[in-house]
């Protein structure tokens, strides 16, 4: 049985269906309870699980990532939410310093689960659209996924929230209400750490996550009727990052590009470029490409937002580009 | 939603029901135990500095020399399921809490066998069957930390509190702003001990804040706040004792100002040459084991032979650690690489 | 007694010395445990150290006012205690067995070395790319494992940018060389080059030369000093030595055969490639062995002959001519002559020959059969009496038996000094040299 679901349905009915199953899972963040959220993902939760369980906070990104790991390392299960992804940085601290390196020195779980809406193309300007991953990608302790599909949005929650580690789950604001798919009425989880194919192809292997996923899958559909075939490996997971089938997918195809809505320089992207060089360097036909967002605060005026992101077009100039080479 | 008159009339009636009450409630036999536990932290800590100058002790090493009463006596306030945060002064809390001398010795001296399997040191520890989370290096990032575990207490409603503490300096800190925000809009069973000891590394108190009392930042918060001598270990002891209560009751978070002196440097490695010599010698004649010491003898509670046994058994305490612990190798290179995520 | 030393503390993170003030004992005093024992100074405080054991104190390894490196030891006590020396400097416990080597995967995410995830690094080195095409990682894989050398990869077609070879265009060429078509299998290991020496050379744009020979329509390029040699050596071999040719045909029919059952593990085995190369030397230093006049040298109206062969194999680098010697090559089996001549030919593309190497030699190979060519007439390579020239393997139409067969045909040519080398020696060495290649045991296990 199945039925068709939108990417932010998907994460509020993850979010609901592992309420109801463990009672120390409860959600902190700034205007979750009363008002549903900001993006209503939370809607109908405080009305269903009581204020106890659904807290709206004061205005304090610290208290809110700092509480949420004392509650964790209590033994509860907390789901705390940054507004805005962008907000993260006032609780950085917090994050960086306590949260993620909590269990490498004193061996105690911090079962929490961040929840970051990020990305842009909903005309946010400069603090309401940024990606930033790649700060927390490089902070060893936490785990972040990023899911594109309504499936992989629900079974990632799921999967984070029974995950014993601090997990960073970077919701897509533009593909909440975008993305429809069909999901299984039955439960289900998708793995942290497991990247999958979208598209199968053996010409260009396209590495991609989030946001990048649609454009790639798009810009394949044009290059197949050219001739040629792209593979879309969406990572899913960040942290631990799927290795093994980013390789298994380069040593198929030769041809690599990488496509995240992050910006360029300092996005995971050059994380993933040396590891392919470093492990599959005999299997390269071409040089590594990527295509990111300019190295740029993500500006206000739809033509600047424009310019600055990525966008199916610019993949399939980059894809004709590798083909040809 | 309450108005902001009808708010303020509250606060005064909260404050004054904080004030330290009667000091003689407490029996003779704790008010032995606060003694013992004072010394204990004061002899450990000696023998911590010893290490130190020996180069046994590498990186960094504090005390909290002259902070006896106010670790003591606030920590003996709580119960065994009680939360303690404490600070790098207050090791005589950890001891209250039952920490043992040699997990400490095995702390500082980075063994394979100490709580955190030598990949931190000093006190910042957590040992969950105890109930003490040890502190980070930027001060004021636990407060929130603490006010979530308080946050847990509430929402399980299992009467635990959540005791935690912050220097003259490090109440400075955002993150302490934040987490007073939150435990005190929420209630949560959340105790704050302020150790005002006047110096914040080299940074005197007036150049820290222009208050005269740190504890009347509770105003801001809408919550009672109360400043005491932190070298009178009982005067301490009931206060968080009124605070303890007040917090399991649901009646919401209290700020308490311990005031001492920092009788050495900030740590180590620091002889504190920027303290005037007058206001050392000031607090050394309200040196807070003497004047307990004094008071015990005085009542009768203590005797030279007891004292005598006591020292003898602390000494032997502290050998034994040491001997145990300076057998315990280094904990091996490769395991640096493991333990990042729990599976 | 046990014997405890004290040392220089370090009172503070960033320190890194300290200096004695004053020692508060001498040797043969008595010092108690936290006793103090002496007074230092730093740049951030002065102290107090006390000792660290109760006992006698019987060295001080520094003066007063003497600056010291934190952890050195600056004093001795003998403790009266029969308890074991406490060590000042606990031993990390046994390491454990070393961390397996990094996998693609982080389930631990220290991969702290890069490892290629082939099991051996191959020692075929690929030489320099030849006419200006670039030849990705992958197609140089490729072509390795398909034993296609540069020069046949030179030969390829190429419809990626620039015309260079892509994936498809090799994958496609093996396809076809699978079916019986294709450029003809180079003889040495690892393919040789078609060096562009040119490019390698100095220009010369001034002098009288650069006046009578005008740029854009010349260009002037200096000698190097390879090059120079080389020239001399050439002419005053033909001045030296009268030559003679000698011809003849090789069917390495059974050498395709143990060559086809040994490639793998050879490879595997190796690190390298199995060639026709080290039966051709094995033949050679066999023959030579049988015909030592063949292997020998003139010395005025003396022929020096040789109980040992230097066997020269001429390599063709980016900057000229080279022709390392194997030592005493009568002395190695087939596996070490093949091993010897891949460790030169890379040694010498690599620039790794020493002169020690190039010296020496009594007969030379020379392999023009990598550039394609079927017959070649070699100069000899003096002070040595021959030298013989091996031609590219073709298939090519046979008659055996009155029969047309297809064989791999190689044409071998000896070049040979007639002053004491004459038609029938050289016809005679050249038969047992071939009969050897010819009728190499098909189960021969490389």
């Amino acid at each position: 049985m199945s039925k068709i679901i939108t990417y932010i349905e998907a994460i509020s009915e993850g979010l609901r269906e592992e309420m109801r199953k463990d009672k120390s899972v409860f959600l902190l963040g700034e205007d979750i309870g009363t008002y549903g959220g900001a993006f209503k993902v939370t809607k109908g939760f405080i009305e269903e699980f009581g204020d106890k369980r659904v807290i709206d906070t004061v205005i304090a990104e610290s208290a809110i990532i700092g509480a949420a790991t004392g509650a964790a390392i209590a033994g509860m299960k907390p789901v705390a939410e940054m507004q805005f992804a962008d907000f993260v940085t006032n609780g950085f601290n917090q994050l960086v310093n306590i949260t993620a390196k909590y269990y490498y020195r004193n061996f105690v779980p911090v079962p929490l689960v961040l929840r970051l809406p990020f990305g842009g193309g909903i005309r946010g300007g400069p603090f309401h659209s940024s990606c930033p991953e790649a700060w927390f990608f490089h902070t060893p302790g936490l785990k972040l996924v990023a899911p594109s599909t309504p499936y992989d949005a629900k079974g990632l929650i799921k999967s984070a929230i029974r995950d014993p580690n601090p997990v960073l789950y970077f919701e897509h604001k533009f593909l909440y209400r975008h993305i429809k798919a069909e999901i299984p009425e039955e439960d289900f989880i998708v793995p942290i750490g497991k990247a999958d194919i979208k598209r199968e192809g053996s010409d260009i292997s396209i590495i991609t996550y989030s946001s990048g996923v649609h454009w790639s899958l798009e810009a394949a559909e044009v290059l197949s009727k050219e001739g040629v075939e792209i593979e879309v490996v969406d990572l899913r997971s960040l942290v631990p990052l799927d290795t093994n089938m980013i390789l298994q997918s380069v040593k198929k195809t030769g041809k690599v590009l990488i496509v995240h809505e992050d910006t360029l320089t300092g996005g995971i992207g050059g994380e993933i470029a040396a590891i392919i060089s470093e492990h599959a360097f005999e299997y390269l036909d071409a040089p590594i490409k990527r295509v990111a967002s300019l190295d740029t605060p993500v500006p206000y005026a739809p033509t600047l937002e424009d310019y600055f992101l990525p966008n199916t077009k610019k993949v399939i100039d980059a894809a004709r580009t590798l083909a040809a080479y | 939603m309450p108005t902001v008159t009808e708010k303020s009339k509250k606060q005064k009636t909260i404050s004054a029901k904080i004030s330290p009450s009667n000091n003689d409630s407490l029996k003779p036999d704790a008010q032995l135990k606060l003694y013992y536990f004072m010394k204990l932290m004061r002899e450990v800590e000696d023998a911590i500095l010893r290490l130190y100058q020996q180069g046994k002790i590498v990186g960094g090493a504090y005390s909290g020399n002259g902070n006896e009463a106010s670790a003591v006596g606030s920590a003996f306030a709580l119960e065994k399921s009680d939360y303690l945060f404490p600070m790098h002064r207050d090791m005589g809390a950890h001891f209250v809490k039952g920490q043992s001398v040699l997990n400490l010795m095995l702390q500082h001296l980075g063994r394979d066998t100490s709580l955190t399997k030598g990949r931190d040191g000093t006190t910042h520890y957590t040992d969950p069957k105890l109930r003490i989370y040890g502190n980070i290096s930027p001060l004021g990032a636990m407060i929130p930390v603490a006010v979530g575990v308080a946050l847990a207490s509430k929402l399980r409603n299992d009467k635990t509190v959540a005791m935690t503490y912050i220097g003259d300096g490090g109440a400075s800190v955002g993150e302490v702003h934040e987490g007073l925000m939150m435990a005190s809009v929420m209630h949560l069973p959340f105790v704050l001990i302020i150790e005002n000891n006047h110096y914040a590394y080299s940074t005197p108190i007036d150049k820290q804040f222009l208050v005269e009392k740190l504890s009347d930042r509770a105003i801001g918060y809408g919550i009672p706040g109360v400043t005491v001598d932190g070298t009178d270990v009982l005067e301490v002891f009931h206060a968080c004792k009124t605070a303890v209560d007040r917090a399991r009751r649901g009646e919401g978070p209290t700020i308490i100002e311990s005031v001492t002196m920092r009788m050495q440097g900030h740590a180590a490695h620091d002889n504190a040459w920027y303290v005037p010599k007058e206001l050392l010698a000031e607090w050394k004649r309200k040196d807070p084991l003497v004047r307990f010491e004094k008071k015990l003898t005085d009542d009768g509670i203590i005797t030279k032979s007891k004292q005598e046994s006591m020292s003898a058994d602390i000494n032997r305490q502290i050998e034994d650690a040491l001997k145990i612990a300076f057998e315990r190798p280094y904990p091996p290179a490769e395991q640096a690489s493991e333990g990042v995520f729990a599976e | 007694m046990a014997k405890i030393e004290v040392v220089m503390p370090q009172l503070g993170e960033s320190l890194t010395e300290g200096t004695i003030i004053k020692w508060h004992k001498k040797p043969g005093d008595k010092v108690k445990k936290d006793e103090t024992l002496l007074e230092i100074s730093t740049d951030k405080v002065d102290s107090e150290i006390p000792s660290p054991a109760t006992g006698i104190v019987t060295k001080l390894l520094f003066e007063e006012q003497k600056t010291v490196a934190v952890r050195t030891v600056i004093a001795e006590i003998d403790t009266d205690e029969k308890a074991t020396v406490v060590s000042e400097t606990p031993k990390a416990a046994a390491p454990a067995p070393k961390a397996e080597s990094p996998k693609p995967e982080p389930p631990k995410p220290a991969v702290t070395e890069s490892k290629p995830l082939s099991v051996t690094v191959s020692q075929s080195v690929p030489a320099a790319p030849a006419a200006g095409r670039f030849y990705s990682p992958l197609v140089m894989n490729i072509a390795r494992e398909e034993g296609i050398g540069m020069a046949e990869l030179e030969h390829i077609p190429g419809t990626g940018e620039a015309g260079r070879v892509s994936k498809k265009d090799i994958l496609a060429y093996v396809q076809t060389r699978k079916a019986g078509g294709g450029v003809s299998v180079p003889v040495s290991s690892g393919g040789t080059a078609a060096p562009r020496i040119e490019s390698q050379l100095k220009h010369v744009e001034t002098g009288d030369l650069a006046k009578k020979y005008p740029a854009p329509q010349y260009e002037i390029l200096q000698m190097s000093n390879i090059i120079q040699k080389m020239a001399e050596h050439m002419v005053k071999s033909k001045q030296t030595s009268p030559h003679v040719y000698a011809v003849h045909e090789c069917d390495m029919a059974k050498v395709d055969v143990v060559r086809g059952k040994n490639a793998s593990a050879f490879e595997k085995r190796e690190g390298f490639k199995l060639t026709y190369m080290p039966f051709i030397c094995d033949a050679v230093v066999q023959a030579l062995k049988l015909f030592p006049l063949v292997n020998s040298q003139i010395e005025g109206d003396k022929i020096i002959i040789k109980k040992f062969v230097n066997l020269g194999i001429a390599v063709a680098t980016e900057n000229g001519l080279l022709v390392p010697v194997i030592k005493n090559a009568d002395e190695k089996n087939f596996t070490g002559l093949a091993r010897a001549v891949n460790d030169l030919a890379v040694r010498a593309r690599t620039k790794k020959l020493t002169p020690a190497d190039i010296e020496g030699g009594s007969f030379t190979i020379t392999n023009f059969g990598a550039f394609g060519t079927m017959e070649g007439v070699p100069i000899i390579n003096q002070p040595q009496v021959a030298i013989i020239g091996i031609g590219s393997v073709k298939k090519r139409p046979v008659v055996i038996n009155d029969a047309i067969a297809i064989r791999p045909i190689s044409y071998f040519t000896l070049s040979f000094d007639h002053r004491i080398v004459d038609g029938a020696l050289a016809g005679n060495f050249l038969n047992t040299l071939i009969k050897r290649i010819e009728t190499v045991d098909e189960n021969f296990v490389v």
